[in-house]
């Protein structure tokens, strides 16, 4: 057989391999129901915040935790907890993805994007 | 319904401007189509007037609307939307450059500008070429200046003009119903405050200089493909692929070096999306230029060259559709917005893939192939190895990134990986270790045939470097053995290829391109393996105290909270917040480091200005602030900041009765009273009616410092005043209360500034070794230019 050939059958398990990495590391997207149910796996919600509840920051006390309260899109709510300082503009955050796994019943947030739509979008005119 | 004339509108620029527009996509038309012409009708020589003609018409109306933008930014025309929603007034003229490629209409603009640029230097050199290729390149400009035509087309927006009047955007708006609203529009809504750079000032004309390059190996494809012409392409194309290596390659390490010096992620590289679109088309065509190589050396692999080579452009385009289409969402950081023009890139995107396709499936029978079975024992197999190496490396990566595209097309519901560096470097980490050692062992090798020794040689510099592998492993503290293997790895491809460029030295530099390309890429991935496995966050609180009782895992808490004037210890270091002042629209936030020795004694100090804007629109936009030392760099940002400073609290008053010459002691300081002034200076008071003003000169010491302070006491309108002084410094705020002529005192009262609410909490990380990665990629950089001087001059002499 032509070496050609057998560097093109490597190629094709090669590629197969990387589409099956891709899909077994890549996470969901889910309700906190669902993150309760696989409590040790990590998960995308997305949600909003819940303005109702209060969040909690107080960094002289400890400036590595901030705790809220967010409703996922299916009307589930659950405490985050988030071991980093309050990320800057929250409270004007349209919409919320946390990353991060159900601890109990809080969940534990690695990462969070806050979805500001006024960032680019704001089209509103100031007088 | 009256129609409302409308006062003050600049409305000629926008105007000129948009006709600019729409001439240069006739012309693009005109031009393309002529020079398709001229290509089937070679004897015709009224094609090429006709094209020449409409590009330099092209060419004239780009530099019109690029003129006419600018003018509109300059002037603050803010009847513009672009103008209004991407500057402000405040901006220095810098900046105002970097507004224009703020948005999306404005880089589009700058890659028209490139590949208008790069036609007339192909015009001039492409000599025989000149039709068919710049029949392509039109065609890709024509694709591009589509985008700013917003232009309705049965019901469809084509494009989107950065010449659109606010009025027209907002239509809704009851302010657009007055005649004089722009007496209202008082500024514009300014710059996002991280581009606030210097490097987003060059960093997106160098990376869409790069892009706009990659057009032209792909036009000489198609033109060859075109013409049944198997050989002629190679030398022009050559310089031109290595340009656009050097050019993105560039371009990409500008941006993460911006990321770094100007974002609060703490690296250089995030695998953020964005990013990863415009690495794999450079790793596709460095792939590409490998393959040209070996064809050019070998007459092998001519098919797999041109795939590749086509391949980098349709790539581009993709990324080009990932970015701007809003497919990225939830996924990406950079978050562009969606001007409603996925479908029209989707179209750009699949015209090139097709004509791609269409010509390899038409001209794939004739395309020469080679019978014989490949030499293992030759350069050109490892080289080609090492190509397809790279293709595993680009698939992968942008296989990952799609993760939103299948979502859409498949409805399927996955996200990102959680951790996404883990999920890249498994695959990345691996591929380089290959890749270097085939750099060194491809090199070593020569084309078609080999003596025996030089498996010796190969054999020889391996075992060089598995002996110095564990020197430098120990040396750099690293602890994962995979790591071993990529320093091993590194190594090796920098000696071979050392060794390589000795006999290069003396007189025949112009050969040694591709030796000192691959030593700049084994010192890169040394800087970039132990930057990021060393990388130290030191930001960590070690007294131990505020530790939330709630707060179990200790292992992520990378934040310390710093009140102002209180030493801290981290790490290595002794740090204080000493305070913040005001620059323009930023707050720079003075934080002195003190280094200590094993002894614990301080070695050296510095201080580090993170600064943050306060933004209205964007909230705290942290900006880090780094010390570069050569072995290492320490890298500090704010990550948070009292979210409303009031009033200073002050507390402690006491009154100190004191003649010239007497001590006063606070909790921080010591004060002497040197003399009683009385031609104190009243310029600067509202000094109406003043009688009497004393000043009472103070010299301030604190532990290490000392500072004058003089507080004033007068009488106005027959009423004693007082003017405070404030040594911030030292905390302290002196007033001058009153006088006692007949003991010769006078009364000083001092007050302690309350710091409680007046803090930061910051993270710092030190990075090891990190100008090995930014040194390795100005070696490299060096390596492809002197391999491009080789390939122009080779073209050159193929032209004579």
């Amino acid at each position: 057989m032509k070496k050609s050939y057998i560097l093109g059958i490597l190629l094709i398990g090669i590629a197969i391999a990387a589409i099956v990495s891709m899909y077994g590391d890549a996470s969901t997207y889910e309700d906190f129901e669902a993150a309760a149910d696989h409590p040790n796996k990590e998960f995308h919600v997305v949600g909003t915040l819940n303005r109702e509840k209060e969040k909690y920051y107080n960094p002289q006390k400890d400036p590595n935790f901030f705790t809220f309260y967010m409703i996922d899109e299916r009307g589930n709510e659950s405490k985050v907890v988030y071991h980093n300082p309050e990320p800057a503009d929250f409270d004007r955050s349209e919409k919320i993805v946390i990353v991060g796994k159900m601890n109990g019943q809080e969940f534990e947030a690695s990462k969070i994007l806050l979805k500001c739509p006024s960032k680019y979008t704001d089209n509103q005119v100031k007088t | 319904m009256n129609e409302v004339v409308f006062l003050n509108e600049h409305l000629f620029w926008g105007n000129l401007g948009h006709s600019a527009v729409v001439v240069s996509f006739i012309s693009s038309i005109m031009a393309s189509l002529s020079w398709f012409f001229q290509e089937k009708n070679p004897l015709d020589k009224s094609w090429q007037k006709l094209a020449t003609w409409s590009f330099q018409v092209h060419s004239l109306s780009v530099l019109t609307i690029i003129f006419s933008l600018f003018y509109i930014i300059y002037n603050h025309y803010f009847e513009y939307h672009y103008a209004w929603q991407h500057s402000s007034r405040d901006l220095p003229v810098h900046f105002m450059i970097s507004c224009f490629w703020e948005g999306q209409e404005g880089s589009f603009l700058l890659w028209i500008f490139w590949q208008m640029v790069i036609g007339q230097i192909l015009i001039r050199t492409a000599k025989d070429w000149k039709a068919p290729v710049m029949a392509v390149i039109m065609l890709s400009q024509v694709a591009l200046t589509s985008m700013l035509l917003g232009i309705k087309v049965f019901g469809y927006k084509l494009g989107s003009s950065p010449f659109e009047l606010l009025r027209n955007v907002m239509v809704d708006a009851p302010i657009f119903k007055q005649a004089d609203y722009l007496s209202k529009v008082k500024d514009g809504n300014g710059l996002n405050p991280l581009l606030q750079n210097y490097w987003m000032v060059i960093h997106p004309p160098t990376l869409f200089f790069g892009f706009a390059t990659t057009v032209v190996p792909f036009a000489y494809v198609i033109a060859a493909l075109w013409r049944k012409s198997f050989d002629e392409w190679l030398k022009p194309t050559l310089p031109w692929a290595l340009v656009s290596v050097m050019v993105l390659g560039a371009g990409i390490i500008m941006g993460g070096f911006w990321a770094y010096e100007s974002l609060s992620f703490g690296g250089y590289w995030a695998w953020d999306p964005v990013e990863n679109a415009s690495l794999v088309p450079w790793l596709i065509l460095i792939a590409a230029v490998h393959v040209m190589l070996i064809y050019k050396s070998t007459g092998n692999s001519l098919i797999v060259a041109k795939v590749l080579t086509l391949a980098t452009f349709v790539l581009v385009l993709y990324a080009t559709f990932l970015t701007r289409s809003g497919i990225l969402g939830n996924s990406s950081v950079h978050s562009f917005t969606d001007l409603g023009m996925s479908g029209q890139l989707l179209v750009f995107l699949l015209i090139f893939v097709v004509l791609s396709i269409v010509l390899m499936a038409i001209r794939w029978k004739g395309l020469p192939r080679s019978a014989k079975d490949e030499d293992v024992y030759t350069r050109e197999f490892w080289m080609f190895i090492g190509s397809l190496l790279l293709v595993i490396s680009s698939f992968q990566v942008i296989l990952t990134t799609s993760i939103p595209v299948f979502n859409k097309v498949f409805s399927a519901n996955l996200a990102p990986p959680a951790d996404v560096i883990a999920h890249y470097n498994k695959w990345q980490l691996p591929i380089a270790v290959l890749i270097a050692i085939l750099t060194a062992v491809a090199q070593l090798l020569k084309y078609k045939k080999n003596p025996e020794n030089a498996w010796k040689k190969i054999a020889m510099h391996a075992g060089i470097s598995a002996v110095l592998t564990p020197v430098l492993y120990f040396a750099f503290g690293l602890e994962v053995w995979l790591y071993a293997l990529l320093l091993f790895a590194s190594i090796y491809a920098i000696i071979s290829n050392s060794v390589l460029l000795v006999p290069f030295l003396t007189g025949k530099i112009k050969l040694a391109g591709a030796s000192v390309a691959h030593i700049g890429f084994g010192v890169l991935l040394i800087g970039v393996l132990i930057s990021s496995a060393n990388k130290k966050v030191i930001s960590i609180n070690e007294t131990g105290q505020a530790l939330n009782p709630e707060f179990s895992s200790r292992e992520n808490v990378e934040n310390i909270f710093l009140e102002r004037g209180k030493p801290s210890k981290m790490g290595d270091y002794i740090i204080t917040y000493v305070k913040d002042s005001q620059h323009w629209v930023n707050t720079y936030y003075q934080v002195n480091y003190q280094k200590l020795n094993s002894k614990g004694e301080v070695d050296y100090s510095f201080n580090l200005y993170p600064n943050g804007q306060i933004n209205p629109k964007f909230g705290l936009v942290a900006n880090p602030d780094t010390r570069h030392y050569l072995s290492h760099d320490v890298f500090t940002y704010v990550s948070s900041v009292p979210s409303q400073k009031g009033e200073a609290k002050f507390v402690n008053k006491k009154e100190h009765l004191v003649k010239p010459g007497d001590t006063i002691y606070t909790n921080n300081a010591w004060i002497i009273l040197v003399g009683v002034n009385t031609n104190a200076n009243p310029e600067d008071l509202d000094a109406r009616n003043l009688k009497v003003l004393l000043g009472a000169e103070l010299k301030v010491h604190t532990l290490d410092k000392a500072y004058d302070a003089m507080p004033m006491y007068g009488v106005q309108d027959n009423q004693a005043v007082s003017y405070d002084a404030l040594v911030d410094e030292a905390k302290l705020k002196f007033s001058f209360t009153g006088v006692h002529p007949e003991s010769g005192k006078i009364s000083i009262e001092t007050s302690e500034k309350d710091s409680s609410g007046d803090f930061v909490i910051m993270k710092a990380i030190v990075f090891p070794w990190i100008n090995l990665v930014w040194g390795g990629t100005i070696i490299m950089i060096i390596g492809f230019m002197i391999a491009i001087i080789r390939r122009i001059g080779e073209f050159k002499r193929l032209a004579s």
